[in-house]
Parts: C-alpha cells; structure tokens; sequence
C-alpha cells in the first residue's frame, strides 16, 4: 500500500486506478464488522435500507412495524466494550403513535435524492407519505389504490421530482411532490409492480419488474414502454464492439423495425432493434415494440401496443432490480431463484449463470452492486452472497442473520455493506481492520491504552 | 471439483475427456466417482446421452436434465453459452418440463424426431386420421421455432405452411403429448416431450426418496460410492441419475475425504 502510494504520487500509477484498487481490497476483505454497531429499534422486519445518496452520513430503514428510523453512521452514539466498540442509535424514530404514522408495515423507505431534508416512505396501508426530517412531520402524502411494493425516485433528475411507486395495482404511479398529485399512470403490466427503479444513465428512463415476470422500460415522456426484456433473446456474453457487428450476434429471429404501427397478422418476430445498426442514443428514441396477434383487433395508440407484448424476463415474479452505474446492464432476481444480467441496450440476457440455489420469494428484495460493476450483493435466505456479475462465480458469503435477510445497501464512500432482515436486526460488514487507528477514535475521552492494559503490560 | 481417478485397473480412464467417447458402453463401467465431472459440455451431454438408464415399460429416447449439466461441467456460465449456441445450430432442444420446479430437458434432435416418428406410428395404430399434421409439425414448426414455448398464433401460421389448419390438428397434437398448455397464458404452448409423464412422476418422487433418506440419516451424509449401488425404490430412473440432478441443483452437495467422496445435503 505504501508502495502504491509512492507510484502514485511519482506518477507511475493513475489516481483512478489507485483509489479503485484500495476500493476493491477493501469490499473484498469486508466481514462482520467487530467495532460497529447499528442498534435497530424496530419491533419488526426490516424492509428498506438506504444510505443518503449526497453526504453517505445517514442510514434509513424502513420495518413491518410501521417504523422507519434513521441513523448516523459516521459518528457513533456511544462506545462500549472498553471503547472499541463503536454503537449508533437512532436519531430518531416514526411509529404508529406517531399522527400521520403508517398504520401497516414500512416496504420501502427512501431519502429525498437532492438532500436530506424530505424522506419518502411507501406502506402496506396504501399510502405514500413524504415527511420533513428535521420536523418529522409529513408534508405531503398519496393515497395508492393497492399495497406499496417499492418506491423510487430518480437520482439523475434535474426537471422533475416525481416518485415512482410499484404496488399490487397493475398501474405504475408516478406521483409529484412539487404539485401534490399524480403526474403519470403507466399501464402495460399484467399483474402487480413488485420493483421499479430509476435508469442511471436517463432522467426519463424507468424500470419496472412486475409479479408476472416481466421487466418493462418506460420513457416517462411517452405513453407506453419501449421494451419489455425476454429471457429467450440472449446473446453470448457483452457485445461486441461496433465494427464487429454484422456477423457477431446470433439472434435467431430477424430484426424487423416496424416502419407502420398498422396491425397486420404476421408471424411474431421480436422487433428488437440493434443499437449498432443505428447511431442514435438508446433511451431517447422511440423502440416501441409491438405485436400483431389476431385478424381482429380494435386499434391502439402506437405506443400502448407494447401491452400486447407478453415475453417474460423470469418464471415467476421479478422480486428485485439494479441497474449498473453506467446504466449499460441490468441485473434482476425473480422468485423462480434466478438472477439475471441482461444488456440494456440490446435487449438481451447475456446468460450469466449465478450460482443461486434458493431465493426468497415473497417480498421484494434490495440488490447492491459495486460501482465498477464488479460484484453483486445478492440477499439469498439468511445470507448474503456476493457473486462475480460477469462470470456468476460466488465470490462472498455473509452469514450473520437469523431469518431471512431482506435488504442489503453498500455504502461507496465507506465500503461498508448493511444488511436488513426478518429478524429485526441491522448488521454492518465492513472492512477488517488491523491495526488499531488512532486517527478514527481521537474523539473519546479516554486513551485506548489505559483499556488494554493488565498487570503484565509493560 | 475434480473427481479422484480410480484404483489402477483395466478400466481405469481419465478424468479429463478432451476426448469424444469412441464407443458407448461405457455405462456399467464407470463409477460415478470417476465420472462426475467433465471439460466441455458436449461431451458431458454425449456421455450423459449413453448412460440414460433402460426402461422397459415407457419408450422414450434418451434426455438430459439441466440440473445434471450443472453437476457436470464446472464453469455453469459456459454451460448455459453453449447450450445456447447448440441450440441455435439446431444441435439438441431444450424444453421446459412440468414437474412444478424449474426443470428443463434437454434432448439431442435426431432423438426428438426419432421419439416423433414413435408417436405417429402410435396414432396410426389407433387408426388416427388427419397424420398429416405431424409431418407439417416436423417439417416447419420444430425446425423454425427453436424455443421452447409458441404462441397460438405462430403456431397456426407455421403449420399452415403444410396446409390448411384447423382446430383439430391442434387437438391432436396435444393429445400426442407434442403440446401442452401453459398454465399462465391460455394462448401460449410449451413444446413437450410425449410418453414422458410417468418419468417425471419418478423423477419427482425419486428425488424426494433420495433426500429423506441422507436426511434420516444421522450426520445427513454417505459415501458416494455405497449410495450409487442403491437402488430407488419409487423411480425408474437410476440413482445416478437422480444424484448429478441433486447435485446440479444445489439440494446436495460433494464434499471430498481421504476415503473417497461423500455427498452430504447442504443447509441453505
């Protein structure tokens, strides 16, 4: 490390690949943690678990006993075990007690993404409530006409501060903080909204996973979705680059672009559209595919005949969803065990085997990735594994939990993971530490040598 | 994990089996500690083909279940690639079995046109008329349609190919067991494999009488090379077969001691 250091500053090494290296040691060392603590207040599973995306300071959870609680994960309430052992408390907790409290379980607790003032949380009693966090008070709520399954809002966005809300309704809501009302109703799923989640590389783009087992991309600027992702389109691993296009992919059926949206009877050929074949950026222009099925048919909106469209992405419902950083690949678990990558560009599973053997399949999960996409932490049962996102190689397992773990949340400015479970509890893995820092723990009152010391010390 | 190659006797063979096989009897001859894992997935395929066990009373053509590959070849990513390659070059067909969990089958194409011919002389037998839709069937929907489900519609408009197609051609497919209705989507079929019902109703019950008997036993675990003697009391399937399933699927995993391998159920 040291020597790295030195590269560094002669120049030898680049600053990027350095803090990248140091990262990627750090996750892979990471274990539960033997100095942090997070004492949970909840009387009820945990569901939610967010970092707050601007400081990495506070820690939000949502639990089935209708709380949610923050935390400030940065500086510890108190110290015991001799000082080495650092606990952080809640700053504060919502409850049923609280007047505008939810009444049912918390599924989905997430911070408002430009600062920490507003935090969202969706509840089973078919309410979405924005609340003040220096306040705790709610400001605004949305009534939903079915259990909240997720809620989202995008982290990208700079025109617009809706919240996307995935429940058992098959219309996806979007609803507006700024005017108190719903901005958008996506139609197109057959069946309840398990997950949604915001692209990272669009403002405009959204992701929904759904109980029937399909993943839809909306543009939130036009009606309908621009696609819905097949598990039978596949294509071997990433693409390849662009000169190399015209004999590499091997899709099976032809890519026809339907010029007309007339509706015909034609033999159904999946209108997928190859990015390489034409320059423009994926997430602006329009891909509407659509279907033809039978002699008769009322005729739709072009957008909407994405309805029609009935591929599935999993055998059963799609219970979590992540996409990368570079918003280049998605990855998504469904309760049929399975995990997927698919390229978001093509359209295609890349059929990545991940090596999950059980999965939880009746409350969506919490998926975290690393930011140079390396890994994978997935929730499976009562662990936690980490899995190599390109090979599907179990690089982690981490057993701490009593029952079934729901939520994970990796924090990248620290490289700690926090895990959220049906047994209540919130567990800290960071990195091994050691050799005893004193930088860390300048702030306590007594040395650390007086705790150390015994009749034989020197 | 490598399998330990076997006492030095006339039959000993290698592990590692760039090799294809050059004949076919090598079933019996193997045990299954030497033979539990291979490089490349056609050869664990082509190997796995011949060691499907003889069953009298139902005659179907040899399959590979997906769980087994799984057990086989270590790398499960390169499994599925190239699969996924050998099935678009029409090599084999994968489909999706009913048995309730995910299962798929995984059968060679010669094999899946020989088991075809098989149901046509059996409908023939019964003095079916109306066969012709069996050939449209082989001749543009099963070379055409490489996954393992269809749509109604496709489906209507492929065999029209062959001729005119009415509602009981349909019929007469899914009573041949070609088709069957997806429980999901009243206009979407899944592509089956016909005569192989009561092989999924051993394969079920197989697997579940092979994991009650490593969980009744004290410490969950026996060695591999006792247990593949025994013989399934409610499959017709071998034991063999129901253990590279099990294994492939994570209910059971292989864990190696200085006596030879132990399988053992794994907690998850």
């Amino acid at each position: 490390m040291w020597k790295d250091l030195g590269d560094r500053e002669a120049g030898k090494l680049r600053p990027y690949s350095f803090s990248n290296r140091i990262t990627s040691d750090r996750i892979a060392s990471l274990q539960l943690s033997n100095y942090k603590e997070i004492v949970s207040p909840h009387r009820g599973a945990v569901n939610s678990l967010q970092v707050d995306l601007t400081e990495g300071r506070y820690l939000l959870s949502g639990a089935s006993d209708a709380s949610a609680a923050v935390y400030d994960i940065q500086r510890a309430t108190e110290y015991e075990g001799g000082s080495l052992v650092a606990k952080h408390k809640s700053i504060f907790v919502v409850d049923k007690q609280h007047e505008h409290g939810h009444k049912y379980a918390i599924s989905s607790a997430i911070w408002y993404p430009i600062d920490t003032g507003l935090f969202i949380t969706g509840s089973y009693d078919h309410y979405i409530n924005v609340w003040d966090t220096n306040t705790t008070q709610v400001v605004v709520n949305f009534k939903m006409p079915g259990k909240i399954y997720r809620t989202a809002m995008s982290s990208l966005a700079t025109a617009h501060m809706l919240i996307a809300a995935g429940t058992e309704d098959v219309q996806v809501r979007l609803c507006d903080i700024a005017s108190g009302a719903f901005a958008h109703t996506l139609s197109g799923h057959r069946d309840g909204v398990m997950t949604v989640e915001w692209s990272t590389s669009s403002e405009w783009v959204l992701v929904t996973g759904g109980c029937d087992g399909a993943i839809r991309f909306w543009d939130i600027r036009r009606a309908g979705c621009f696609l819905v992702l097949d598990q039978s389109q596949s294509q071997l691993g990433r693409r390849p680059p662009l000169l190399e296009c015209s004999t590499a992919n091997k899709a099976p059926m032809s890519k026809s672009f339907p010029a007309s949206q007339s509706v015909n009877v034609r033999s159904r050929a999946p209108q997928r559209k190859f990015a390489y074949g034409n320059g423009s950026k994926q997430s602006a222009t329009g891909r509407t595919s659509s279907q033809a099925k039978g002699l008769v048919r009322q005729r739709l909106h072009p957008g909407m005949l994405s309805s029609q469209d009935r591929a599935t992405s999993h055998y059963g419902a799609v219970t979590g969803l992540k996409v990368t950083d570079d918003g280049m690949y998605l990855l998504s678990a469904g309760s049929d065990s399975r995990l997927r990558l698919w390229d978001i560009m093509s359209g295609c599973n890349t059929l990545v085997n991940f090596e999950t053997v059980r999965l939880q399949t009746s409350k969506a999960m919490q998926l975290a990735i690393t930011n140079d996409s390396a890994l994978v932490f997935v929730p499976c049962m009562t662990a936690v594994k980490a899995f190599d996102v390109w090979s599907g190689k179990t690089a982690m397992t981490f057993r701490g939990h009593y029952e079934y773990v729901n939520c994970c949340w990796l924090s990248l400015q620290d490289q700690e993971l926090y895990t959220g479970g049906n047994d209540r509890q919130i567990l800290v893995w960071s990195p091994s530490r050691l050799n005893f820092d004193e930088m860390d723990h300048g702030s306590r009152e007594e040395p650390i040598h007086a705790q150390d010391q015994d009749n034989w010390s020197d | 994990m490598e399998a330990i190659p076997g006492p030095s006797t006339a039959r000993k063979r290698r592990r590692d089996e760039e090799n294809v096989p050059e004949s076919e009897d090598y079933d019996e001859a193997l045990s299954l500690e030497q033979s539990l894992t291979f490089s490349d997935t056609l050869v664990a395929l082509r190997i796995m083909r011949a060691q499907f066990p003889q069953i009298e009373k139902v005659s179907v053509q040899p399959f590979i279940l997906r769980s087994q590959l799984y057990s086989s070849v270590k790398d499960r990513t390169q499994v599925d690639r190239e699969l996924e390659s050998l099935r678009r070059d029409k090599v084999l067909r994968i489909f999706k079995l009913n048995t309730g969990q995910d299962d798929h089958a995984i059968m060679f194409m010669d094999d899946y046109l020989n088991q075809i011919e098989r149901v046509i002389k059996r409908m023939a037998a019964k003095k079916q008329d109306e066969l012709a839709v069996f050939e449209w069937f082989k001749t543009h929907v099963i070379t055409s349609k490489l996954e393992p489900s269809i749509e109604h519609q496709e489906l209507c408009s492929l065999l029209s190919f062959g001729g005119n197609v009415k509602d009981e051609h349909i019929s007469l497919l899914i009573n041949a067991g070609l088709l069957t209705r997806q429980l999901i989507d009243p206009n979407m079929y899944w592509f089956a494999i016909p005569n192989i019902g009561s092989l999924l109703k051993g394969l079920s019950q197989g697997r579940k009488e092979l994991l009650s008997f490593l969980n009744r036993r004290r410490y969950k675990e026996m060695m591999l090379a006792p247990l593949e003697k025994k013989r399934l009391r409610l499959s017709p399937l071998d034991m063999r077969f129901h253990l590279r399933d099990l294994i492939g699927s994570g209910h059971v995993k292989t864990v190696h001691t200085p006596t030879g391998l132990v399988v053992r159920v794994s907690k998850d």
